[in-house]
């Protein structure tokens, strides 16, 4: 963590609202028809669970922190509000985010290094030649108008714990919750604080089974929907005891913070949604798309 | 020297400046960038609404400045002096950092840092990086507040200058602030020394060289201690401490402030052994009494037992700085302090006393001033952070420092 949040670039130059995004995204497809209709691309959350996942193999091949993996999403994330995937080589601008994500977060990798283990993920899509990576580097630079600090949630998580006395699985949870939340577009919509606490109150009130969170989703959003019910129907049971005390603790502790409720709800249904289009996801399909894509259009030279 | 016209000079350059991330749906990129983006991304269909507007975008970023002249050309950087086109009166430094042509290894950590901490950091006392932009030759360029009337550094070598302790409680009050601003947004600045200690036209002190900053780091995660110029480590990094606070750079400080009243480096060793050895005659040896921890150092060398020397005292500071009065020695003490875990932070110095005695600090308009600022700016931008001058000629740049600095 470096400088302010509230004084950031984060905050004054890449939080968009939602019609904002919608709007940079309908003005891509306007201005390239042809493309859009000649390849068709998965769901952005499907693709970015690809991404996600690409990325992932690529830092445990190198042993990366969490954090450089975390920022490179979101500057996966920023470059593409500036540029429309069907003129880029994805796979290359995910393994720059990762190189430039790397320094940013003081955990380098040698810029050859990066590239042979691209390639021996991707060796259709990433050539030899490093000078590539490092021109795109450039390029995202030059995109993302050299404002490169991201504010995680993480640090929030860990700051709340002692205060709402969470549990070490709690925290493991709201942490599996924040890394979900870089496949949404939760990252450019709202500050990392509400994020943190969004992923606090999933962990602790809809408590989905830690076993189903890792490898498939697809169970997991209707546990949501089974915990969040129990819930609201301690809270409705006016006969009841109300809700468990630690759960009526965060409640309270929400009430009295000035956390914008409304956007933390905001976050936790697009999670939700999150989940629920997990259910979909291939990622052969998403893999022959995109190569499809790359491949004919050249985008690999 | 570069002197160029105006006109057709800055048609390479195109501004990626925070103020045109508005969600114009489409950076504002060069021609050239344009040209060299293709390679990355994709031969794009042509669209002529969408180039209208990004052409048109880049014809008025491309009107913000206008280079004039080299000031100084170093391994890193080369800049140039500037100004806005729609004001010839209001300069900029442009700092072009130079980007391996082949793109080989990517950008540089230092030129990285730099960035990253400028675009963020704002305040009287830091450096202000105005706009970033890249040009046709596809370098980075940092527009950064003009600085004219050079460093500390220079100040403290002229011998025709005569400053007092209300001028150096004004300098030191100016770093102090830039240094705990740094350090209240957990950023560790890692080379402060009078030559990255610049003055504006009306005298105020700016920090800068972010190359070798950094955030604080996690818990138990490691930092190297091949930062600051030599004169200016402190002794925990010295001992190869991997895991250090702000301290460091209060240390630093402290030096700046020792050399700012005896208008020379206090303990200036020519290698890092001999920079221990300094710092022990003149602070004291320290040993696991003075110092928990410190044998545990990684590089830790035992003191030869007959020549462990006392800690020094108060009366010492008094005796050695006596411009600075028994209060400024008092907080001169505390900046000096070996243990790192008991030396004064940033905050700790902004609330000393010192600054509440007489005598008041200058006013920054009535601070001693020396001209030739323009070019030492030009040469302090484009020197390598204090890590990279750990080489034989590390004195050697030094010397030229001064020369240069003798000859206006």
């Amino acid at each position: 963590m470096a400088a302010n949040y509230w004084a950031s670039t984060q905050r004054r130059h890449w939080l968009f609202s939602r019609e904002k995004l919608a709007e940079i995204r309908e003005s891509f497809r306007e201005r390239d028809k042809v493309a859009h209709t000649q390849f068709p691309l998965p769901d952005q959350r499907l693709l970015n669970i690809y991404f996600s996942q690409q990325l992932i193999k690529l830092g445990k091949r190198m042993s990366t922190r969490q954090q450089a993996l975390a920022t490179a999403q979101v500057y996966v994330k920023r470059f593409y509000t500036k540029n429309e995937i069907r003129h880029t080589n994805p796979y290359l601008v995910v393994t720059t985010a990762f190189y430039l994500a790397c320094k940013m977060e003081e955990c380098p990798q040698h810029i050859r290094f990066v590239v042979g283990e691209a390639r021996g993920l991707w060796p259709e899509f990433i050539a030899p030649d490093v000078s590539k990576l490092g021109e795109c580097e450039f390029s995202l630079i030059s995109e993302m108008s050299s404002q490169l600090i991201v504010h995680h949630p993480y640090r929030t998580l860990s700051e709340l714990q002692p205060e709402l006395s969470l549990t070490s699985d709690e925290v493991a949870l709201a942490w599996s919750v924040i890394n979900d939340h870089y496949l949404t577009d939760l990252p450019l919509l709202y500050p990392p604080h509400v994020i943190a606490v969004m992923a606090i109150i999933v962990a602790v009130v809809f408590k989905p089974s830690q076993t189903s969170f890792h490898g498939s989703a697809a169970p997991l959003a209707s546990a949501m929907r089974d915990g969040g019910m129990n819930i609201l129907a301690a809270l409705g049971d006016k006969n009841g005891n109300g809700p468990p005390p630690r759960i009526q603790r965060l409640i309270t502790w929400l009430a009295e913070s000035e956390v914008d409720i409304k956007a933390v709800i905001e976050c936790t249904q697009e999670l939700v949604s999150l989940y629920e289009v997990w259910e979909q996801y291939s990622e052969k399909h998403c893999k022959e798309l995109l190569g499809r894509m790359v491949k004919s259009k050249n985008l690999d030279k | 020297m570069a002197v160029s016209p105006s006109g057709p000079h800055v048609s390479s350059i195109a501004i990626l400046s925070p103020t045109t991330t508005n969600g114009l749906g489409k950076s504002t990129i060069t021609e050239s960038f344009d040209k060299r983006k293709k390679s990355v991304l994709s031969p794009q269909p042509t669209q002529p609404a969408d180039r209208e507007i990004t052409e048109q975008l880049n014809d008025n970023v491309k009107q913000k400045y206008i280079k004039e002249k080299k000031l100084g050309e170093g391994t890193y950087a080369v800049v140039f002096l500037g100004h806005l086109r729609t004001d010839p009166s209001s300069f900029v430094a442009i700092k072009k950092i130079k980007v391996n042509a082949e793109y080989k290894d990517g950008l540089s950590m230092d030129a990285i840092r730099e960035v990253k901490y400028l675009q963020e950091l704002s305040h009287p006392n830091i450096i202000a990086l105005h706009d970033v932009f890249s040009s046709k030759d596809q370098n980075l360029n940092l527009v950064l507040e003009y600085l004219p009337r050079g460093d500390l550094e220079m100040l403290i070598r002229d011998t025709h200058i005569h400053y007092g302790a209300a001028d150096v409680k004004s300098w030191m009050g100016m770093l102090a602030r830039g240094v705990w601003f740094c350090h209240e947004n957990f950023v560790l600045h890692r080379d402060i020394k009078p030559n990255n200690l610049l003055i504006a036209a009306d005298g105020e002190v700016k920090l800068a060289d972010f190359g070798l900053a950094r955030s604080f780091a996690d818990p138990y995660l490691n930092m190297t201690h091949q930062v600051i110029t030599r004169w200016y480590r402190p002794p925990e990094l010295l001992f190869g401490a991997r895991q250090y606070s702000g301290a460091v750079d209060v240390w630093s400080m402290g030096m700046v402030f020792a050399e700012l009243l005896l208008r020379v480096p206090f303990v200036a060793g020519n290698s890092d052994l001999d920079q221990i050895s300094k710092i022990c005659e003149a602070f004291g040896t320290p040993t696991e009494e003075n110092w928990p921890g410190v044998t545990r150092l990684p590089n830790y060398i035992p003191a030869d037992a007959t020549h462990i020397a006392l800690l020094q005292g108060r009366e010492f500071f008094l005796r050695q700085f006596p411009t600075a009065g028994p209060v400024g020695a008092d907080l001169l003490m505390s900046m000096c302090t070996l243990d790192p875990q008991k030396r004064n932070t940033a905050f700790g110095v902004l609330k000393h006393g010192w600054w509440s005695t007489e005598p008041k600090p200058t006013q920054k308009q009535d601070l001693p001033r020396k001209s030739g600022g323009t070019k030492k700016m030009g040469h302090d931008l484009t020197r390598r952070g204090g890590e990279l001058e750990e080489t034989p000629f590390k004195n050697a740049t030094r010397q030229l420092d001064f020369n240069t600095a003798r000859d206006y």
